[in-house]
């Protein structure tokens, strides 16, 4: 018994090599195809923020951040403000005037800047680099007028610790994980 | 040489040290939580001192309370000579005056912000931007037309010839014919005349009508109550801003105005929740009730409570024989309040 002879004409190496490479561009394309949009669509990066509704003014933000000063801010939501004359979130209590004395401010570090309008209208802007997310002024702000003043934690300095040392002490439970592509809460109404 | 002696404790003293171990661990977290919870915030907007009241200057008691069957509510008035209308949610709410029983509810289409009652016993509601008139049965009678600008009605006073509308949205008061037909304008900035101009950070604009046949309208942003000729020329105005109880606390306030029959002033604050009594001079004579007194809205905007400041606040409206019903709008509870005899 004798066996067939092989058919030279089956598969040339010409024919085998270009099918190889034909399967392996396939492969690579389908490859690339998944993993870009298993990136993009899973896998959002997310940031810590401040819910305005919840934050209760503990001071927390100010002494239990990882930056010194800390990434926690005011900020101003002028079109919520009532440009008061006495503003609560700038003056003490019972101010013996006024006027920007420093005996006067309730900011620990004069970071508010007090700026008249017109009569009897101020206008009062956060001085960032002074500022250390105390809340005194957040305080003051909600409590006696329409709350325009509110923290946030501002991602140009935040470093975004895995476990962020200020949502571990928050007396309000007010950090929240937001998508950083929507890293902030903008108040829109009073209180 | 000196080897050491290899640990090999006894069942008794290893569960002796690991109970030791626990209960010493337990001790030191319950110090920190504690610690933690009782930690004072060295940043805190302190007005303590101005949360309690000198009980000497308290001079009315609580009689009875009573809760608003409705949430939201916002102001109240005096309906006839035993009701009282609250203007709640989308309703009007009509309650007994001593046991809170509703009588009566007269549904709206928007949020009611206000109400009163006309001498022919017709009821006004103020809804954002127009008011809407109703017969003592409850059935609508008018529609007015609404106002133009940004209004915010917060208040209304009627007489005999006219309805007075405080609008805080367009900071005016409007005086109106019966018809809703506006008259003229009170209020308004003008330098010529001597008037300053309502300045109203929040929405709190009350006008009332006073027995000396001028009106007094609150100024809550320059912590002053004013009053007005029915043709819009301002007769006087006093008040001053403080902390203190014999002022009026915060960016703006008062909130709410009521008068006495005799002609004295009540006055409702927020921010610090408080109502107190001043002369016909504006003199500060004694507190209604004292910040203690509303502890639920005390700690709306205070941190102990999250919650929406604007709508912390009180409203207040006074009877015939002098009692004072207080509206708390955080609790929706009504307090009916007699002056003490020595007092």
């Amino acid at each position: 018994m004798s066996h067939p002879a092989p058919n030279p004409s089956s598969v040339s190496r010409r024919q085998f090599l270009r099918e190889g490479m034909r399967l392996a561009a396939m492969t690579g394309a389908g490859a690339f195809v998944g993993l870009s949009s298993g990136r993009t669509g899973a896998r959002e990066h997310y940031v810590w923020q401040i819910d305005p509704t919840k934050c209760v003014y503990c001071g927390n933000c100010a002494t239990a951040c990882v930056l010194k000063p800390s990434a926690v801010k005011c900020v101003q939501a002028y079109e919520i403000c009532g440009y008061c004359d006495l503003c609560t979130g700038y003056f003490v209590p019972e101010p013996n005037a006024l006027n920007t004395g420093a005996e006067n401010q309730v900011c620990p570090t004069a970071a508010i800047e007090r700026k008249f309008i017109e009569d009897p209208y101020y206008e009062y802007n956060i001085i960032e680099s002074r500022c250390i997310g105390c809340a005194k002024c957040v305080e003051g702000c909600t409590r006696f007028g329409n709350g325009s003043f509110y923290l946030q934690v501002r991602h140009d300095r935040c470093v975004n610790c895995n476990e962020c040392s200020i949502a571990r002490v928050c007396a309000g439970d007010a950090f929240r994980r937001v998508p950083a592509s929507n890293p902030y809460f903008l108040k829109t109404s009073a209180h | 040489m000196n080897f050491r002696r290899p640990f090999n404790p006894s069942r008794r003293r290893f569960l002796t040290e690991t109970a030791r171990a626990s209960l010493g661990l337990a001790l030191f977290a319950g110090a920190r939580t504690a610690r933690s919870a009782t930690a004072v915030n060295p940043f805190a907007y302190d007005v303590r001192k101005y949360e309690t009241t000198d009980p000497k200057l308290i001079a009315y008691r609580q009689v009875t309370a009573f809760k608003c069957p409705l949430p939201d509510a916002r102001r109240l008035c005096l309906v006839g000579t035993d009701r009282l209308a609250v203007a709640a949610g989308n309703k009007v709410a009509l309650l007994d005056r001593t046991s809170g029983a509703s009588s009566a509810e007269i549904p709206l289409n928007n949020p009611v912000r206000c109400v009163t009652e006309g001498p022919d016993g017709s009821l006004y509601a103020g809804l954002r931007d127009h008011v809407e008139v109703f017969d003592a049965q409850g059935k609508r009678r008018a529609t007015w037309p609404g106002f133009a600008g940004r209004p915010w009605i917060s208040s209304l006073a009627v007489n005999a010839e006219f309805a007075f509308i405080a609008d805080a949205g367009n900071r005016v008061v409007y005086r109106c014919d019966l018809t809703g037909k506006a008259i003229n304008h009170i209020g308004n900035r003008d330098r010529d005349r001597g008037i300053p101009g309502f300045v109203l950070p929040s929405p709190f604009l009350e006008v009332e009508l006073h027995p000396d046949g001028l009106l007094r309208v609150t100024n809550p942003g320059r912590h002053l109550i004013e009053a007005y000729t029915f043709e819009g020329d301002r007769a006087t105005a006093w008040g001053r801003p403080s902390m203190g109880i014999e002022g009026f606390s915060g960016c703006c306030n008062p909130v709410a105005l009521a008068i006495l029959p005799d002609g004295r002033f009540v006055t409702c604050e927020k921010g610090l929740p408080r109502v107190k009594v001043y002369s016909q001079l504006g003199e500060f004579e004694s507190v209604v009730a004292g910040v203690e007194s509303f502890p639920e809205n005390a700690k709306v905007g205070s941190g102990e409570k999250p919650g929406d400041g604007v709508k912390a606040s009180l409203d207040a409206v006074v009877d015939g024989q002098g009692r004072v019903f207080i509206l708390d709008t955080v609790t929706g509870s009504i307090r009916v309040m007699v002056r003490n005899q020595a007092g």
